[in-house]
């Protein structure tokens, strides 16, 4: 066999097995996507619905604007979605944005003080916080449930049914994030924080000035995987939060499903729904993603 | 003004985990005149960086005390102790311009705007920076980002400099380059400045005096020539100078009414005769065990003046420069090098007769290290 034609099978065998896993991924994604489209609840069916399959009713449905829908026996009639889909989609992005935001906040300052600082027992509280980390939070659903309902007689604000007292909840889930700033942090050197100190810059203005600006692209990356794993998260949220107006969309999706019908068109159209935040969110935080924001300041 | 007085000042970073405590620097004094330039110079280990970094603030003092300008340091913080340091690896912001860098200092103390474009200003034309004020740290060169942490320091109007190994991360080059800008600098300005290094010829090139360590102590603290011609123990004599003094272990011993120095060896062991200014020196050491130190350049075919003595040695390398020739001869517990000044080449094994410059040969007592004078 020539070289030529060794590298061309090799080529096509990799493209082969590449767009088969392209494929393996992107499949589920473009169900979804035509179940959304497609008239009735039907899990199965063309890829690409057309003609009398093709149907916005489930879109319709979920953007609460009035559509007419095909009754069993073969009458129409005119209906407007009962459940505040919008509504949870706004809760969900609430409900995710501040998590995000505060876990940013709290994860950013505490791994500060783990990269930088000196103090007792510092080795031993960044491993247990790894070692906690490990079990699911669903496994304290009951604790957070309790705990919740206590802070709710005190402040009602933060109690049982209100976001607030959800996005509390999200906050314990942090270990994670320190680990991964930490380890950006420990990447820049501390002689850059060191040289503010001598020209003036105390704690905290170094952190604010000279870190955190280096450390955007990390703090890109927290704010993407916690902001995903929110708004997709079900098991808190569904017990945390009580009532119909409340809920977020995974949990208002969830509500579609239930043993007597199963309203895959209506459940697949808000989980395209709330994949669009998501690739907001993305698009957004692409620009903080680069690399060699650090370079120059220092000679490796 | 800006004279650094210190005393006793001690450094012991506490044991923790697996490290055990470690006494980093151990109670040295150094009184630093206005306007000098001084050097700390030593291996790597020996507490120089740290000393620095005591002066500088960024490292707690254990005990003892520094003094600025009269004033003791030891609480205050970094800004308020009228220093200015400039890193090995520059420690720019990389997210700032050139301008921003220089200036950040001066904002942090809510400067006039017209008085931080000024006193930017002037660093940026001192150091040739004018035109690129603008650019980031990352478009630079590794000299102009040094140059730019120069800058950075001079815009505080620093009582004194600190330069920890600024030249340390530059190429061969800009190394001399650099090194005589930092010099002039010096003579231009005329402000006290503490320059670390672990490199003895930028010690010797641009200390007015140098300070050697080893271990957290001073070893000696002289000016250039002194360290060079009257080292005050073993260490200071092999670490100043290149190729290095030439050391050897042995006895003073006294044959015929004369002394000798014999080399502790199984064979091959230096003799040398001693004459004149260092047999009177050591008359009273006789039989005991001593260090014997000469320099290359102290070493000749020809006889020299005075307290010339003379030995034979066999050639094991030569190394031929053009001007002189760094040679290799065979003794017990090593090699002596001479740096001859001849024009034919030395072939291995060539027998040789040398005489030794007496006159600026030095005996040290092997037990303290400590020269004999």
């Amino acid at each position: 066999m020539k070289a030529s034609t060794q590298e061309r099978l090799k080529a096509a065998a990799a493209h082969t097995l590449l767009i088969g896993f392209i494929a393996l991924i992107l499949f589920p994604f473009l169900m979804v996507i035509a179940i959304s489209f497609r008239r009735g609840n039907f899990a199965l069916g063309a890829l690409f619905p057309t003609g009398d399959d093709l149907s916005l009713e489930h879109w319709r449905y979920v953007l609460g604007i009035p559509y007419t829908e095909t009754m069993p026996d073969g009458s129409m009639r005119t209906v407007k979605a009962s459940t505040p889909v919008l509504q949870w989609f706004w809760n969900s992005l609430k409900v995710s944005t501040s998590a995000s935001l505060l876990i940013i906040l709290l994860s950013g300052t505490a791994a500060y003080a783990f990269a930088r600082m000196q103090f007792v027992a510092r080795e031993t509280l960044l491993k247990s916080l790894l070692i906690l980390q490990v079990f699911p939070m669903v496994l304290a659903l009951v604790a957070l449930y309790a705990l919740l309902q206590l802070i709710g007689e005190f402040i009602p604000g933060f109690g049982l049914n209100t976001h607030p007292g959800l996005v509390l909840t999200y906050l314990g889930g942090i270990a994670i994030y320190i680990w991964m700033i930490k380890g950006y942090f420990d990447t820049i050197p501390v002689s850059i924080e060191e040289s503010a100190k001598i020209d003036g810059a105390t704690h905290f203005q170094a952190f604010v000035r000279i870190l955190l600006p280096m450390s955007a692209p990390i703090f890109a990356v927290v704010f993407i995987l916690s902001f995903i794993s929110h708004i997709s998260e079900y098991p808190v949220a569904s017990v945390v939060l009580q009532t119909e107006g409340q809920w977020t969309l995974a949990v208002g999706a969830q509500s579609f499903l239930y043993e007597q019908n199963y309203l895959w068109g209506k459940f697949a159209a808000t989980a395209v729904l709330s994949g669009l935040p998501i690739t907001a969110m993305f698009l957004f935080c692409q620009r903080f993603l680069i690399s060699g924001l650090t370079s120059g300041g220092v000679k490796e | 003004m800006g004279t650094v007085s210190i005393k006793n000042l001690d450094k012991t970073y506490p044991a923790s985990g697996k490290n055990q405590a470690f006494r980093a620097v151990k109670s040295i004094d150094l009184e630093i005149p206005d306007g000098e330039f001084i050097v700390l110079v030593g291996p790597s280990g020996c507490g120089k960086s740290t000393t620095l970094r005591m002066v500088a603030g960024l490292e707690k003092i254990t005990s003892g005390t520094i003094a600025i300008d009269g004033v003791i340091v030891n609480d205050l913080l970094p800004k308020d102790r009228g220093i200015a340091m400039v890193f090995q690896n520059y420690a720019l912001y990389p997210h700032f311009s050139l301008f921003e860098n220089m200036a950040f200092g001066l904002r942090l103390a809510k400067t006039p705007k017209a008085e931080i474009l000024r006193r930017v200003g002037n660093a940026a034309k001192i150091l040739g920076l004018e035109n690129i004020l603008e650019r980031k740290p990352a478009a630079l060169s590794g000299g102009q980002r040094q140059r730019v942490a120069v800058g950075r320091a001079i815009v505080r109007d620093p009582k004194v400099f600190l330069f920890d190994e600024p030249l340390s991360n530059l190429d061969a080059k800009m190394r001399v380059q650099m090194r005589s800008e930092i010099a002039k600098l010096h003579a231009r300005l005329g402000t006290t400045m503490i320059y670390v290094t672990h490199d003895q010829i930028e010690a010797m090139t641009m200390g007015d005096r140098i300070c050697v360590m080893k271990d957290g102590e001073i070893m000696q603290v002289a000016d250039p020539l002194t360290l060079y011609n009257q080292p005050d123990n073993v260490f200071v004599a092999g670490f100043i100078g290149s190729p290095p003094m030439n050391l050897f272990k042995g006895n003073l011993e006294r044959r015929e009414g004369r002394l000798f120095f014999h080399e502790t060896a199984e064979a091959d062991a230096l003799f040398v005769p001693l004459t004149g200014r260092l047999a009177k020196l050591v008359a009273d050491h006789e039989g005991k065990p001593v260090v014997f130190g000469i320099r290359p350049e102290n070493i000749s075919e020809s006889p020299y003046a005075t307290d010339s003595t003379p030995i034979t040695a066999t050639v094991e390398l030569s190394e031929p420069m053009g001007s002189e020739t760094n040679a290799y001869f065979k003794t017990g517990s090593g090699n002596l090098i001479a740096r001859l000044h001849t024009e034919r080449l030395l072939a291995m094994g060539d027998s040789l007769t040398l005489h030794l410059n007496l006159a600026k040969a030095h005996l040290f007592d092997a037990t303290t290290e400590q020269i004999i004078r």
